[in-house]
């Protein structure tokens, strides 16, 4: 479960002087994303999608706001809030060098999992994302689709309750996107909260119940999809995308 | 204890590349000491003339003066005739050197002359301008037994024209060039722990923010000392290991030092070296950290090189520094790190006296160094900057 209240962040340009003004990058976000559904965070490139991922996942501090993943606040309870939460940044990178085990047990070790579990753990997985075929194989030549279930694996290593994937579709093919979502799918199912973040249209609707679509840096409208449908009088997303940040279609 | 997951994740992954395993395992330990060592035997022993080795020289017209040519012979060098013209042939370099008898030598001997030889030497060769000191130093050898030769028969005592008796004696323990030889060791292991750590270092912290592994990473619920701590150490480890194995092959390459060469002061024994690698272990601490803390500082790998190659000047300055300016080692310069270990190891293959206070002001200096430059890149590692 996670609850966002009014984050705000700016950042000073990187390389621009002290003087220079600093870039609102979120500006006014507020959403709730609940256990069991899958919550999409819909904008354009630049809205503030990571960023607000990055203040979730307590790796940035927000200028002011706050916000809490079940119920742990993301200031003041940081390694509670790291525990209950499994995050795969934008284009998160693997290990090039290690196996495809090796690289989520190194993520189940470092969350405290002993060494007995973490095998157990690793099976489970390798298992659930359909990995078996290149469990064993160094990651250095594998495809887009199969970094993807690692670093999903990975982030899954200690059995967070809340999930949040930075556009995790990038660069996968048709099968890959579908196998993605399945397991996207099936997560939320067995009670996760999953936030997924996009700037694809179609992909948010077709795997989010509920969608938060920002804009700017503030969040223009959040509800189900038929709600959004119905606030904005439109009855395709994207018509109801372009009216919901202000622009008339 | 879950920098040591850290740790030894990144000892195996980096164990896997080839690059830092070559730097740490062969480049340092086994390939400086060897081109270093080599060349250093190398140029030493072109300086020094060995009079014992049978040698041939190339003599022109060496019929019209046989005591000379025997004179020659029973001093190692064997004769043999000259090619047409011998002052082309030791410019082209077919020959070392040569020596022409002129025509008029044995006229002028007789008539007690100054007899006329010339010798053809190639000063741009360093092998041709070590035979012609050797050729000339017997040839002067043989002018004095004439000139004995030719006083006696006057009647003369040859010792009235000793006016002289100059006697050169060499007071520094170490023999020619033996500071070089001294100052190598440091610079060996100085060089090969920057070697050994500096790959596995920009790896795991510049490579990780390349390769966008960083930001999953500290995502994790794990302290962010605990991080840099693992990546220190594993950094420490490399940087050991290296530091080892250069004491050994150090220790391996002196023993083909021709002592006489090294002179007798000069030690590499065991002790010698074990009690060296004690006192520049510290550096091992402080080595890692400044490569952790660099590298914590850059965006990416080539970032990182760039300003380590930079950094990589700075181990060599003392060797250079101290090749020129003898450094009295005093207590200030015992609290600078590298510099101390410098001096020290100098002394101690030297075998000069090393102070236990100097010691242990170089221990404790270097080791505040590198925990202050650690909590500099835990610091790097806290800020939000360190993603962007």
């Amino acid at each position: 479960m996670i609850k966002a209240m009014d984050l705000r962040k700016s950042f000073s340009k990187p390389g621009a002087g002290r003087k220079s003004e600093p870039v609102m990058a979120v500006s006014n976000v507020s959403f709730t994303a609940s256990d069991g559904e899958v919550t999409g965070l819909l904008g354009p490139n630049g809205a503030g999608k990571s960023t607000t991922l990055r203040m979730l996942a307590t790796l940035v501090k927000p200028d002011t706001g706050t916000a809490s993943i079940d119920g742990f606040d993301i200031g003041s309870d940081v390694l509670a809030v790291r525990k209950q939460l499994g995050f795969m940044p934008h284009n998160a990178g693997i290990y090039p060098r290690l196996t495809t085990k090796e690289n989520i047990s190194y993520y189940a070790r470092l969350c405290g999992l002993s060494r007995h579990d973490t095998a157990r753990r690793v099976d489970e997985l390798v298992e659930q994302l359909g990995m078996q075929s290149y469990a064993d194989r160094r990651a250095a030549g594998f495809s887009q689709g199969q970094r993807t279930k690692v670093a999903l694996a990975r982030a899954l290593a200690h059995r967070p309750q809340t999930l949040m994937l930075d556009e995790p579709t990038n660069g996968l093919d048709v099968m890959g996107t579908r196998g993605l979502r399945e397991i996207i799918r099936d997560l939320a199912k067995s009670g996760h909260c999953v936030l997924f973040s996009s700037h694809i249209m179609q992909e948010v609707s077709a795997l989010c119940d509920h969608i938060a679509i920002i804009s700017d840096g503030r969040i223009a409208i959040a509800d189900s999809l038929d709600g959004i449908k119905a606030r904005t009088g439109e009855e395709d997303l994207e018509d109801a995308f372009v009216r919901a940040i202000g622009e008339t279609p | 204890m879950r920098f040591l997951v850290v740790m030894f994740k990144e000892i195996r992954d980096n164990l896997r590349d080839k690059q830092t395993v070559f730097y740490a395992l062969l480049f340092g330990p086994i390939l400086m000491p060897l081109i270093l060592g080599g060349s250093i035997i190398g140029s030493l022993k072109q300086l020094s003339i060995d009079f014992d080795e049978v040698t041939t020289l190339t003599v022109v017209n060496g019929d019209s003066a046989p005591n000379l040519m025997d004179f020659l012979h029973s001093n190692n060098i064997d004769v043999v005739d000259a090619p047409d013209d011998p002052e082309k042939a030791v410019r082209r370099g077919d020959i070392a050197v040569a020596l022409k008898v002129m025509p008029s030598f044995n006229e002028a001997l007789r008539a007690g002359q100054p007899a006329p030889l010339t010798v053809f030497v190639n000063d741009g060769d360093k092998e041709s301008s070590k035979q012609a000191r050797r050729v000339i130093t017997l040839l002067q050898a043989y002018e004095r037994t004439i000139d004995a030769l030719r006083l006696q028969h006057r009647g003369i005592d040859p010792n009235v024209f000793n006016t002289l008796d100059i006697s050169r004696e060499d007071v520094s323990l170490d023999g020619a060039g033996g500071q070089l030889i001294a100052s190598l060791l440091p610079f060996l292991l100085i060089i090969s722990m920057v070697m050994g750590g500096f790959y596995l270092a920009i790896d795991t912290t510049a490579g990780e923010r390349e390769r966008q592994s960083l930001e999953p990473l500290l995502s994790l619920p794990l302290n962010r000392a605990e991080l840099v701590l693992g990546k220190y150490g594993a950094t420490l480890c490399f940087v050991a290991l290296s530091c080892v194995l250069t004491s050994v092959s150090v220790f391996f390459l002196f023993k083909f030092f021709p002592t006489d060469i090294l002179g007798g002061g000069l030690n590499f024994d065991g002790p010698t070296i074990f009690k060296a690698f004690l006192v520049a272990s510290p550096l091992i601490a402080f080595i890692s950290a400044v490569l952790i803390t660099v590298s914590a500082f850059t965006r990416s790998s080539k970032e990182a090189q760039t300003y380590l190659g930079v950094l990589m000047v700075i181990p060599m300055a003392p060797f250079f520094i101290l090749q020129f300016v003898t450094i009295r080692s005093e207590l200030q310069s015992m609290f600078i790190p590298m510099m101390s270990q410098y001096q020290l190891l100098e002394k101690i293959v030297l075998g000069d006296v090393t102070p236990a206070l100097h010691i242990a002001l170089s221990v404790l200096g270097t080791l505040l160094f590198a925990g202050l430059l650690l909590l500099l890149a835990i610091r790097l590692y806290s800020r939000d900057r360190i993603l962007m």
